[in-house]
This record gives C-alpha cells, sequence and structure tokens, in this order.
C-alpha cells in the first residue's frame, strides 16, 4: 500500500510537470492551473507517505538515500507550494515541478525497505541535522529554478517585465538566503553530534568538506548580490550553476567518496 | 600603504580567499589525505612526487590552507571592527535622515494610503515629521552582518583551539578493570555488552571517572552518541572487541585462576605441557561430513564461539576446536573454556576548559546573526502624501515588497475599469 502512495505521487508530479510545460508553452491558463491542482494532489500522497513510513519506522523517515532523496522532493514541493502560496511566484513551478519529479525519481532507484535505525544516528541531533540539510538543499535548488526562469525570461522577451525579474532575482536570493540560514544550521549541528559521537567537531570527511564548498559557493552569491554594479543576469547564471554542486554533496559524494557519512 | 589596508578589509578580498578555500577543499576530498608516500606512489603512479611535493596529501594541514585561513580571519577582523562603527553611527537619527529625503516613487492618494495600510499591517513604529510620516521596524536588523561576521572569525578561532588542544587516547580496557591517565586520573570499565536484550546493537559501557583531586563520577552508561563528560575528561565508546575467557585449574593443588585472553598466548605451567591458545571465532557451519568451516567475523555478538587451540602435549601439538562450557585435561592442568568476554575501545580526551563552550556560543552566534541579517532586515520608509522612499542599510526586501504590491494594486484598477 505504501509503495502504491509513493508512485502514485510520482505519476501525479509527471503529469503536472508536464501540464505546466505545455500550460506555460501554449499559454493556456486552464492547463497551469490543472498542473497545479495535479501537484497539490501529488504533494498530498507525497505528505502522506513520509508519514506514513515515519509510522511505520517509528522515526522521522531520514536515515538513508532513499528516505533523504524523498525529503528532498519533498522540501521542494513544500517551499514551492508555500512561495506560490504567499508570494503568488506561480513563473517558479514550470522549473520547479520537474525538479520535484526528478528527485523523487532518484529515490525510487534507491532500496526503498525500511531499515533499523543503525546506533550512529540515534541522536537527537538527527533530525535538526538532517531536517535542515534536506530544506537547506530543497531552497537552492528552488532558487536555481527561480535562475533559470530568469535566464529563459529575459532571453525569450525582447522587453522582458523589468519588475518580473527583479522579482525572480528576489526570490532567488531570499530562498538562497533561507538555504545558507539552514546549511549552516546543518553543518553547525552536524559539528556538535560529532564531537558527539566520533570526539571531533570537524574530520574533514568528504561530505563536511563538500557542505562546506556549498556554503561557501552561496556565501560568495550573497555577498556578490551586495554590490551596488551586481548583474542580475550573470548572478541568474550562478544560482544555476551551482545547483550541480548542491546535488553533488546531496547524492555524488556518498556514491563517489566513501567516508563517515556513507550510510546507504 | 591606505590601498593595502582597503584591499584587507574588503568585501573582493574575503570573496577572493573564500574562493581558494574552496578551491584547495575539493583538491583536498578528490585526493584521498594522509595515507603515506607509498599509497600515493602506488596510486598516483606518474604524479605522486608533485603531488607530495606540492603538499596534497595534506592540503588542510598544509601552509598555503593555514594562510588562507589566517588571512581570512584578518579580513574578517577588520571589516568586523570597522564595520561596527558604521552601522552605529547609520542608526543614529535614521528616522530623521530620511524624512529630509525627497520622494523616490510618485503616488496618487490612493497608493498612498494602501502603502500606509500596509505598513501599519506590518507593525511598524510611527512617526511624524511635518506632513511626512516615517515607518520603522527591526532596528536591530543592522547588527545581522556584524553579528555574523564577528560569529565566523570566532568559529575559526575556537574551532582550532577545540581542534587542535585536546589530548586524545585510543584504549581498550576488559570490564573489571581501570585505566590510569598520565595525571592519576582513573577509568573503570564496569561492564560492556556489544547488544541489548533484544538483540540490537548498542555497545555501551558502564564506567565511572576518578580525578586526582578526589572526585569520582557515578556509574554511567557510555554508547556511541552519548559520551561521559566528568572533569575536563570526555570518555567515548569507539571500538570494541570480544575475547575468550579460559579457567585454569590445576588438579593436584586445587587452585584456580582466571585468564582473558585477546591475542594467541600459551597457557602452561611448565613450559612444556599446556594450551597454545590462538584464535576466538564468532561463530561456525558444520558440514554433512562433520567438518567445520569456521566463521570469522561479525558485527554483533559471539553467537556460537569457537576456540582454536593447539594441544602441546611433550613437544608434539594438536590443533583442536574448543567450544564454551568445554574442558580439556593437559597433565595435571584442566582448561575450563568460558563464555567470551565483550570489551569496549575507548577514546579518551581531555579538553581544556571552556575550548567547547565558547565554540558552542559562537555557533549560537552565527545562526543568530544570520537569522537577524535574513529575517528582521531593518524597514525604513517615509510617506508624505506625493509619494514614498524606502532607506535603511538593506532597502531591497521592503522596495521589492511594495513595489509588488502597487503593481497588483494597478492591476486590481485596471481589472475594474475594463
Amino acid at each position: 500500500m505504501l509503495n502504491i502512495i509513493f508512485f502514485a505521487a510520482l505519476v501525479l508530479y509527471f503529469a503536472a510537470s508536464v501540464l505546466e510545460f505545455a500550460g506555460v508553452s501554449f499559454k493556456k491558463e486552464k492547463l497551469l492551473k490543472a498542473a497545479w491542482w495535479i501537484f497539490v494532489a501529488g504533494f498530498a500522497l507525497h505528505t502522506a507517505y513520509f508519514i506514513a513510513r515515519g509510522v511505520k519506522a517509528g522515526r522521522v523517515p531520514l536515515a538513508n538515500q532513499f528516505e533523504f532523496s524523498m525529503a528532498f522532493s519533498w522540501g521542494i514541493a513544500a517551499l514551492l507550494i508555500m512561495f506560490q502560496k504567499r508570494l503568488h511566484a506561480e513563473w517558479l513551478s514550470v522549473a520547479a515541478m520537474p525538479m520535484a519529479f526528478l528527485v523523487l525519481s532518484y529515490a525510487a532507484l534507491k532500496p526503498m525497505e525500511i531499515t533499523e535505525l543503525m546506533p550512529a544516528l540515534k541522536s537527537t541531533w538527527f533530525v535538526f541535522h538532517i531536517g535542515s540539510a534536506m530544506f537547506s538543499y530543497s531552497a537552492f535548488v528552488l532558487a536555481g529554478c527561480a535562475g533559470l526562469r530568469y535566464l529563459l525570461m529575459s532571453r525569450k522577451d525582447k522587453e522582458p517585465d523589468e519588475l518580473k525579474l527583479r522579482q525572480m532575482d528576489f526570490m532567488a536570493y531570499r530562498l538562497i538566503a533561507l538555504g545558507f540560514l539552514l546549511l549552516t544550521v546543518t553543518i553547525l549541528s552536524g559539528a556538535i553530534w560529532a564531537e558527539q559521537a566520533w570526539s571531533s567537531f570537524w574530520t574533514w570527511d568528504p561530505k563536511e568538506v563538500w557542505a562546506l564548498i556549498t556554503w561557501i559557493i552561496y556565501a560568495v552569491y550573497l555577498h556578490l548580490h551586495l554590490r551596488k554594479n551586481a548583474n542580475a543576469k550573470m548572478l541568474a547564471w550562478y544560482v544555476v550553476i551551482a545547483v550541480p554542486v548542491v546535488l553533488f554533496t546531496f547524492a555524488g559524494v556518498n556514491t563517489l567518496m566513501p567516508g563517515l557519512h556513507s550510510y546507504g | 600603504m591606505k590601498k593595502v589596508f582597503n584591499f584587507l578589509r574588503s568585501m573582493r578580498f574575503g570573496i577572493i580567499l573564500l574562493l581558494l578555500i574552496a578551491a584547495c577543499s575539493v583538491v583536498g576530498s578528490v585526493i584521498p589525505q594522509d595515507r603515506g608516500a607509498a599509497w600515493y606512489a602506488q596510486n598516483y603512479t606518474s604524479i605522486h612526487a608533485y603531488l607530495l611535493m606540492l603538499g596534497l596529501d595534506h592540503v588542510f594541514r598544509g601552509w598555503f590552507f593555514i594562510t588562507l585561513l589566517v588571512l581570512l580571519c584578518l579580513n574578517l577582523s577588520l571589516c568586523s571592527i570597522l564595520r561596527i562603527r558604521t552601522v552605529v553611527k547609520s542608526g543614529e537619527k535614521a528616522e530623521e535622515k530620511i524624512a529630509r529625503l525627497p520622494d523616490a516613487v510618485k503616488l496618487d492618494a490612493e497608493g498612498v494610503s494602501l502603502l500606509k495600510e500596509h505598513l501599519q499591517s506590518l507593525h511598524c513604529r510611527e512617526t511624524a515629521f511635518g506632513d511626512a510620516t516615517v515607518y520603522s521596524k527591526n532596528g536591530i536588523g543592522r547588527y545581522g552582518t556584524f553579528i555574523t561576521h564577528l560569529a565566523i572569525l570566532l568559529t575559526v578561532i575556537f574551532g582550532a583551539a577545540a581542534l587542535y588542544s585536546p589530548t586524545v587516547i585510543d584504549q581498550s580496557c576488559l570490564p573489571g578493570e581501570a585505566l590510569t591517565m598520565e595525571d592519576g586520573t582513573q577509568i573503570e570499565v564496569q561492564s560492556f555488552h556489544i547488544e541489548n536484550e533484544l538483540g540490537d546493537l548498542d555497545f555501551e559501557s558502564v564506567l565511572r571517572v576518578a580525578l586526582p583531586d578526589g572526585r569520582v563520577s557515578d556509574w554511567r552508561p557510555v554508547s556511541v552518541n552519548h559520551p561521559l563528560s566528568f572533569g575536563h575528561y570526555k570518555i567515548y565508546q569507539q571500538t570494541y572487541g570480544t575475547a575468550g575467557s579460559v579457567t585454569v585449574r590445576n588438579l593436584s593443588t586445587g587452585g584456580a585462576d582466571d585468564f582473558t585472553l585477546t591475542e594467541s598466548c600459551f597457557l602452561t605451567s611448565d613450559g612444556v605441557n599446556g594450551v597454545w591458545y590462538e584464535a576466538l571465532y564468532p561463530g561456525y557451519l558444520r558440514d554433512e561430513d562433520g567438518g567445520f568451516t569456521l566463521i570469522t567475523s561479525t558485527s554483533g555478538s559471539y553467537t556460537d564461539p569457537v576456540y582454536q587451540i593447539l594441544l602441546a602435549t611433550d613437544g608434539e601439538y594438536t590443533p583442536v576446536l574448543a567450544f564454551p562450557g568445554e574442558d580439556l585435561t593437559v597433565g595435571e592442568m584442566e582448561y575450563a573454556f568460558n563464555d567470551p568476554v565483550e570489551y569496549p575501545g575507548l577514546r579518551i580526551k581531555r579538553t581544556p576548559p571552556l575550548v567547547n563552550a565558547l565554540l558552542c556560543a559562537s555557533f549560537v552566534l552565527m545562526i543568530l546573526g544570520l537569522y537577524i541579517t535574513f529575517f528582521l532586515q531593518p524597514v525604513l520608509v517615509k510617506t508624505d502624501p506625493e509619494g514614498y522612499i524606502v532607506g535603511g542599510p538593506k532597502p531591497e526586501t521592503m522596495r521589492m515588497e511594495l513595489g509588488l504590491l502597487l503593481r497588483e494594486h494597478e492591476r486590481d484598477k485596471e481589472a475594474s475599469s475594463c
């Protein structure tokens, strides 16, 4: 039953992404509306799966690559819905819906069985550390989507709507600010946890190093954004190019660079 | 000189340093660190000499990386210290200053009233200056970046102290025995088990610490993620092992001794006859023809332990497998094989006082600083009957918010007129 809910959410995300793309391409308001509600339905199922898996496992489902990817995709969807609801950022959906779908598809490729939490992960820091990582990655990916939309819009329209472009740039900035704060929480809570578990705040483990690299990349972005003569287009490119670094920190490091964070 | 000073405190220099630190980190994560020259010679055959010459086998301890960190600290110190004066000054009479500025955006009466309504809904403080009203909020927001930069500086300094000042010793200890540290502190292990009653792995020791000044801790459980802190010591559950246990009894005198065996040894009374203990295995599989296949490793407790021994009789050695509960007699000595003993490998860390507390305080300060910077941004808006202007150290958020508000208002107006 749990698996059916998971795959139903995946199918709904896919359908929403296709409809959203068609709606934007053909400028059909009805398609966009349908895409939105299908996406919300997918999110409802995704949330139900998240909760049901947590109840069945008796813990927060963030313990392995499948669970983290599933939660990462949930974070993207949750932030998208929140931003759309509060800031009317409908333009974000065309890039963000496929991202939620792709990350959930990546999760589907991983072993899905519920496993016992290993002793090293049984800590009060578990939820803070991994939960904040999940939301920070989601915020960075959404910021990348905002940057992509900025680039597409500024390229497509000969006279683009300046305020809308500014809104996209600003949205990317706000998302990165949120992600940066959460990534800082991830790194610092991880350091305290590492001291409790491994006796050292910092061990230069590949995951730690790449979290630091990601942090530096976004710290540089935040500083570049502060400059009076900041070039919004260049910054949009920057946030798009930074997304692969986030994805590498999330999945690539665990796959290619085994270390203390290789929990499966 | 002034140019150099300005460069050292500049954002440009800070960004360059951050990017160089990131680049070094990439190198340090791609090339495995601290493996020894032979390993690099084997795995990086053609370039290992350059790699070692450039210190790429220990990037994070290399002079280049440490210099970058020191320069970053310098940059952070200069920009933090010099920033505070500007920040404090910019906050002084900010309302009065903005009240004197001309409007940046012109609005009609409806727009102004909408703007005022919105600013009131944000619970801004209102100050009247003639026909102008200044709305302000989150004065603390102007200190956000100062607090963040200061906290990063403190984190680097205390982080280095926390990484390099403690003394760390890894030591195994059998249950019932004690370890004595250089300063006379005693760490006593009462018990240890790999699995709990339910069969789940939990690697838990029960320990107590006696300090040289006479203070003694209670018996406390220590497991992964739950170290014991007492005095300046912190004791971690690091590794574990399983040792053999043999009781040797002299049949003629009746005297007996218990031995815990962690490595190969010869149990003998005359130096010729006795039992050579070779190894303890966690389990075995029995073949159809009665042969044994020994299981060599397990992550949990030993389910069917087997002792591999050599019986030494008059210079002849016979390989034998013995099981817990079995006795073997060689000459006048009886060897009783007991259930194995599980023992912890402890990591004992002694940290100078306050270092960890100061580091954790700088962590909290950094999160607080970032929260203030991004989520308590100062609001400073002047409105008058003709328009408004947004001021303060970070006006972008409010400019965007008000711009979108007025745009939506314009759209609604257009829609209703259509």
